[in-house]
């Protein structure tokens, strides 16, 4: 029997691109956020990619992608996306922000998760990134997993492997770039990946075409989420200005430089 | 009277580690801090007594613990059980804890299940007039905030290297056990064991004094019209060897190993810092061939004192970020590090 | 979409697809074809105004395939008219769409050198001195001289300033949210299916091969793509356009010999800057007589500005790089600069021959829409609008030829596309344009005199000047700089900067006088830290390199090596070992200069140089170009 795989994953602005915080209505926000181009979150990514590798390689499988972005980033984001791996898009019409709470999106989540028609709570895996390069928190992947009363959790997942009993071997990132290996009994299940270790997939054009026939309409009729404010309030959003007094050593030779480089890192 | 809950897991050895230690001091402050408070202290693990008496002596009003074999591994199910426990028990507006994967794992989850709310990888926490606030970071360390919350317990994990750790000369604490009702479905999870970095070189070590970050420029084709991967992999083994330094990696250089081209053999997404690699926290960095690259944008901004070696004088990147920019071939210069340090 | 059985060729198995329509490049040309082709595809009750040839009961397939990663990752800023625009588009609001302004005020600027290091004739020098002698009455203030009357072919009236990366993503999302039409960015075509002179569709580029093409890790041949139609959008540089021409060849007295490089940055104007969104300048004069400048500004005190270098500065050192920030430093401009912080950074080609650059619009299974179909207008610095237009001009056809069920083949798009096309103010526009440029041929102030004849003439009059091959136009090192830098000296800066990989120009304009550029770090920063800044430059692996020497022998023998000195992300650099200059896929733009920059004939045609510049992945990543 195949798993059914739930992908959560989040859109984050095209990584090195300049960003600023502003404060708008709702809060803190970035300038320009709908200008800037958007990337699915990467690490949420990686756990897409791993998803469609599971599902190909274990008969009777399906993923779906639940993701929560103003409409046409959203838009925009799949256009991309949808040429890499073949899902079923959920589709919810909400903040993408890093300072909207994970608690917020977490419930939005999990009540889309619930919603998905057919889907089979004793195939269920539940995948996203570890945390988001935009919030950051570490947090939201758990409170869906809570909120789905499913309690085994992994965090900086790199491996996942079906044995022959169907149970799962996990490797997670621990302290010191060591793994801890699991075994869990089989699903449901919640896994935060980090990088795991499968390439890029290449763009597929018929991949993307098949998605397509789910993916609008899955965006038309997105509904807007709810996201409440939740108890969390900031008092200051910064992009810290420290700069350095660079000493700029030039024609100095390499002994010289050498010499100066040891006896720093022995003081 | 608010409870301020300070939360730890013991080692493998039984013991707590530096970052556990971190938060400690920090919950100290904290509930001088806020005056009027109650410092509790919970640890969980397969035998909690020597950790706790190893902190006898930190002023908590209470010792609470949680011991036995479910609760010497990192799961999610026990210990999200274990802390559950501990703070119906303990009843606190503040849960303080240092940063580690195995808190990091389970708390948020926790913080839900017991209607109060989480805040991982915090940089600092402090009270001001009664009002708690912690600073963290959004957007890859790019964007600092600081902010309170109103839901409680709010669980606070400290990321490690933002506070000193407590010294004590221990005693012996009377440690009040709290029982956990583990339902049978909450061990459908075993844990094996550990698993070592692939490759033979041990090239992370979260607790050197130097950062060492390698960047694409190894790889590319040097003055001679040739890669030299050889020599670079070398020389900078060589150096890692002798410093016992941290290995970090820019994510071009990470990314190559996807290409096809050659690259650097022991360096995997684990070393990977930047955008989405780790922020990792020493007293120095020294970033080499790094020129274009993030890591003295985000991967740098928890290191102390940063160098960095670059052909290239106007590298904006360095530039307001290192400290200092030597113009110079890193081959060249590591080289001539390397047998400095062969000599001393 | 209907599959087919897989194509093979030599042993290599495609898979393969069909289509009704299949677009190449996502830009104002396929925005505004797939505008108006999404709109009429469907009737107002919802109900198909004209069904699939490829599936049965279904609305015609519609795709198009755009090279780069984003709809937005285009340039450049634009003042634009926005006739065509506006006609597809007649309630089209400004302030929907960021970074977009009505025009306000227009300036056209003199600028006079105010270092004394660009090359300029006696008589303008004379002129100089006048305008210097005579400062208040002619009104000279920051070394530069506002000029008091702008001719009506050069101005914008009622039009608006955009970034083209903004437009393009929000044609892109409002296509998308039609439903109508399937836009792809990320997928390259390599090239356009030919089955006995009938173009059948397209192929794309292979994916997981190694630097040279072959198959490595991963392997994905690039999928065959068979339509009905084949549209042909992929602008002036782009690798399926320039087949066609290859293979159909160019009308008779057409040819593509008259380009530019427009480098362009985004800045935030410093606090103090007075200038108000909707402001248009243009400069001329300076950092050299050839190259013209822009500066416009959007709103939030957002500017996008940058340099033209034309293929007709004759400069073997032709560079932009360096000039954009001479340009930025002329006090003119630099007053409203001085504080302000660099966003990001781009450069594209500019086919400048316009309506003589016209290849065959139609054929059998195609069209060619845009700036590689001719449609820039160079006496009235117009691109996107026309292209615009073209592809809105090809929509209506196709439609006509949809509903009447006929066959997309050079005689019944001839007789729609092509005959709507000659009667429309692209072309009478673009006739009068078309000479319009050729003064410049010999030299700066003809060049001036020439365009403003044939503009007031309505492109009766103009001035002589057939602009001759481009490889048979660049000067050597020596004849440039003579009577400036010595024979022997040239050799030796040589010699140094190839041993160092670093192309010339920067060391011979030093040494010919431009002063060192003060780097200041947020607005003068190193010509690699502008590929960094704005969403850094990149290529994704498993692609073959796109710029290919393709003989080694012609580059072992350029003295020159103009592709490596124009290079505008400093991908092509000398190699130190001599011979074939290197290429870093990695930091290319696709601005495809170094297509029309070769000082080599191809041998098998000699208007193309001994480059080729294919179709590849990757590039600028930031969108508000």
């Amino acid at each position: 029997m195949g798993f059914h795989i739930v992908v959560c994953a989040g859109i984050v602005p095209d990584p090195l691109q300049t960003l600023e915080p502003i404060t708008g209505p709702q809060g803190p926000a970035l300038k320009n956020e709908m200008m800037l181009p958007a990337v699915l979150d990467p690490w949420a990514k990686h756990a897409l990619f791993e998803a469609a590798h599971l599902a190909a390689k274990t008969p009777d499988s399906k993923v779906w992608l639940v993701s929560m972005a103003p409409k046409t980033k959203l838009q925009q984001v799949m256009m991309s996306i949808a040429q890499k791996a073949s899902f079923e898009l959920v589709a919810l019409d909400g903040p993408a922000s890093g300072f909207t709470d994970s608690q917020a999106v977490a419930e939005a989540l999990a009540a889309a998760i619930n919603a998905i028609s057919g889907l089979d709570r004793k195939r269920l895996l539940v995948f996203g990134g570890w945390e988001s390069a935009s919030r950051g928190a570490g947090a939201t992947l758990q409170i869906v997993g809570e909120r789905l009363g499913i309690v085994e959790q992994f965090q900086g997942v790199d491996e996942l492997s079906v044995t022959a009993s169907g149970s799962l071997r996990i490797l997670e990132r621990v302290e010191g770039g060591m793994h801890q290996i699991s075994h869990c009994d089989g699903p449901p299940a919640v896994l935060g990946w980090a990088t795991g270790s499968l390439p890029e997939p290449p763009n597929n054009p018929q991949v993307g075409m098949a998605n397509m026939r789910t993916l609008m309409p899955a965006l038309q009729k997105a509904t807007a989420a709810g996201v409440a404010v939740d108890g969390k309030s900031f008092t200051s959003v910064e992009v810290p200005k420290q700069r350095r007094d660079t000493r700029i050593v030039k024609d100095a030779s390499t002994d010289d430089i050498a010499r100066e480089i040891m006896e720093w890192i022995k003081g | 009277m608010d409870t301020v809950l300070y939360l730890a897991h013991t080692q493998s050895d039984e013991t707590l580690s530096k970052g556990a230690l971190e938060a400690l001091t920090a919950a100290k402050e904290l509930t001088a801090q806020l005056g009027s408070a109650n410092l509790v202290v919970a640890i969980l693990g397969g035998d909690v007594q020597t950790a706790a008496d190893s902190v006898a002596d930190c002023g908590a009003s209470k010792f609470l613990g949680v011991s036995g074999e479910a609760f010497a591994q990192s799961r999610y199910a026990t210990d999200a059980a274990a802390i559950e426990a501990l703070c119906r028990t303990a009843q606190p507006a503040i849960v303080l804890c240092g940063s580690s994967s195995r808190f990091n794992r389970v708390l948020p989850g926790v913080a839900s299940r017991l209607g109060g709310c989480a805040d991982l990888h915090a940089t600092e926490v402090k009270a001001d007039g009664g009002s708690t606030s912690i600073t963290r970071w959004y957007y890859r360390q790019r964007i600092r905030a600081a902010q309170v919350r109103d839901k409680r317990p709010w669980f606070v994990a400290l990321e490690t290297g933002s506070d000193a750790p407590w010294i004590t000369a221990g005693g012996k604490a009377a440690v009040e056990s709290v029982p956990v009702a583990l339902p049978e479905s909450s061990l459908r999870t075993t844990v094996e064991g550990l698993q070592k970095p692939p490759g033979q070189t041990q090239t992370i070590r979260p607790d050197a004094d130097l950062l060492y970050v390698a960047g694409a420029g190894w790889t590319k084709k040097q003055a001679d019209g040739e890669a030299h991967i050889q020599d670079a992999e070398s020389i900078i083994l060589d150096f890692l060897g002798k410093t016992q330094a941290s290995l970090g990696g820019s994510k071009s250089l990470v990314d190559i190993s996807g290409t096809g081209q050659a690259v650097l053999s022991f360096m995997t997404h684990l070393n990977q810092i930047g955008q989405t690699g780790a922020i990792p926290r020493h007293p120095k960095g020294l970033s080499t061939c790094c020129h274009g690259e993030e890591p003295h944008a985000v991967g740098w901004r928890f290191i102390h004192e940063r160098r960095a070696i670059n052909l290239d004088a106007n590298c904006g990147w360095a530039h307001g970020k290192a400290d200092v920019l030597y113009v110079a071939d890193a081959f060249e210069v590591m080289r001539k590090v390397n047998a400095l340090l062969e000599k001393s | 979409m209907s599959q087919t059985t897989p194509s093979s060729d030599n042993g290599v198995e495609r898979q393969c697809m069909e289509a009704d329509v299949v677009c190449v490049g996502f830009g104002p040309a396929a925005g505004g074809f797939l505008t108006t082709l999404a709109r009429g595809l469907t009737n107002e009750d919802g109900s198909l105004a004209v069904s699939s040839a490829v599936m049965e009961g279904m609305p015609p397939q519609v795709i198009c395939f755009e090279r780069a990663e984003g709809l937005s990752f285009g340039v450049s800023g634009v003042v634009t008219r926005a006739r065509g625009i506006r006609e597809t588009l007649p309630n089209l609001d400004p302030a929907t769409i960021p970074m977009a302004a009505p025009v306000a005020e227009e300036r056209v600027v003199y600028l006079l050198d105010p270092i004394g290091a660009s090359r300029r004739p006696r008589t303008l020098r004379a002129i100089d001195r006048v305008l210097r002698a005579a400062k208040r009455a002619v009104g000279m203030q920051h070394d530069a001289v506002e000029l008091p009357y702008i001719p009506p072919f050069l101005r914008k009236d009622g039009g608006l300033v955009l970034s083209i990366g903004q437009f393009n993503q929000w044609v892109g999302d409002n296509i998308m949210m039609s439903g109508a039409v399937q836009l792809w960015p990320g997928s390259p075509v390599a090239e356009a299916v030919i089955e006995e002179n009938k173009v059948v569709g397209v192929r794309l580029v292979d994916q997981g091969t190694d630097k040279d093409g072959k198959p490595d890790a991963g392997f994905t041949p690039g999928m065959e793509v068979r339509a009905n139609l084949t549209v042909i959008a992929d602008g002036p540089v782009g690798p399926v356009g320039r087949q066609l021409d290859a293979h159909f060849g160019m009308p008779d007295g057409h040819h593509q010999r008259d380009w530019a490089v427009g480098m362009k940055i985004v800045v935030d104007l410093p606090e103090s800057c007075p200038l108000e969104p909707g402001t248009v300048i243009h400069t001329l004069g300076y950092p050299e007589l050839e190259i013209f400048g822009f500066m416009y500004v959007y709103p939030g005190r957002i500017a996008s500005l940058g340099i033209f270098v034309p293929s007709w500065f004759d400069s073997p050192v032709r560079t932009a790089y360096r000039y954009l920030q001479h340009w930025m430093l002329h006090p003119y401009l630099w007053r409203h600069l001085n504080g302000g912080i660099l966003r990001s950074w781009g450069a594209k080609t500019i086919q400048e021959a316009g309506k003589r650059g016209e290849p065959v619009l139609a054929g059998d299974g195609f069209a060619r829409i845009g700036e590689g179909s001719g449609s820039t207008n160079v006496l009235t610095n117009s691109g996107v609008d026309e292209a615009w237009a073209t592809g809105s001009i090809l929509a209506e056809s196709v439609l006509d030829l949809l509903k009447q069920d006929k066959p997309f083949t050079k005689e019944s798009l001839e007789a729609t596309y092509v005959s709507r096309r000659r009667a429309s103010w692209v072309e009478s526009e673009g006739r009068i344009a078309e000479h319009a440029r050729d003064g410049f041929q010999k030299g700066f102030i003809r060049g001036i005199l020439g365009t403003g004849l044939a503009g007031l003439t309505q492109g009766r009059l103009h001035l002589a000047g057939l602009p001759p091959r481009l490889n048979e136009r660049v000067l050597s090192l020596q004849e440039h700089f003579q009577g400036k830098i010595s024979e022997a000296e040239i050799g030796q800066i040589r010699k140094q900067c190839i041993a160092k990989g670093e192309s010339l120009h920067d060391a011979l304009m030093t040494r010919a006088g431009w002063p060192e550029i003060p780097y200041d770090g947020q607005l003068l920063v190193s010509h690699q830290d502008a590929l960094l800044l704005g969403g850094k430059v990149q290529a994704p692996g498993g692609y073959a390199d796109h710029v290919v020497f393709v003989y080694p022998h012609l580059c072992e023998t350029c003295g020159v090596q103009l592709c490596a000195e124009i290079c505008s992300g400093q991908a092509i650099t000398p190699n130190p070992e001599g011979g074939v200059p290197l290429f870093d896929r990695e930091k290319c733009v696709h601005c495809g200069a170094c297509l029309w920059n070769c000082t080599q004939a191809s041998e098998e045609n000699k208007e193309s140089g001994a480059i080729a510049f294919r179709a590849g992945a990757g590039g600028l990543h930031s969108s508000e170009n």
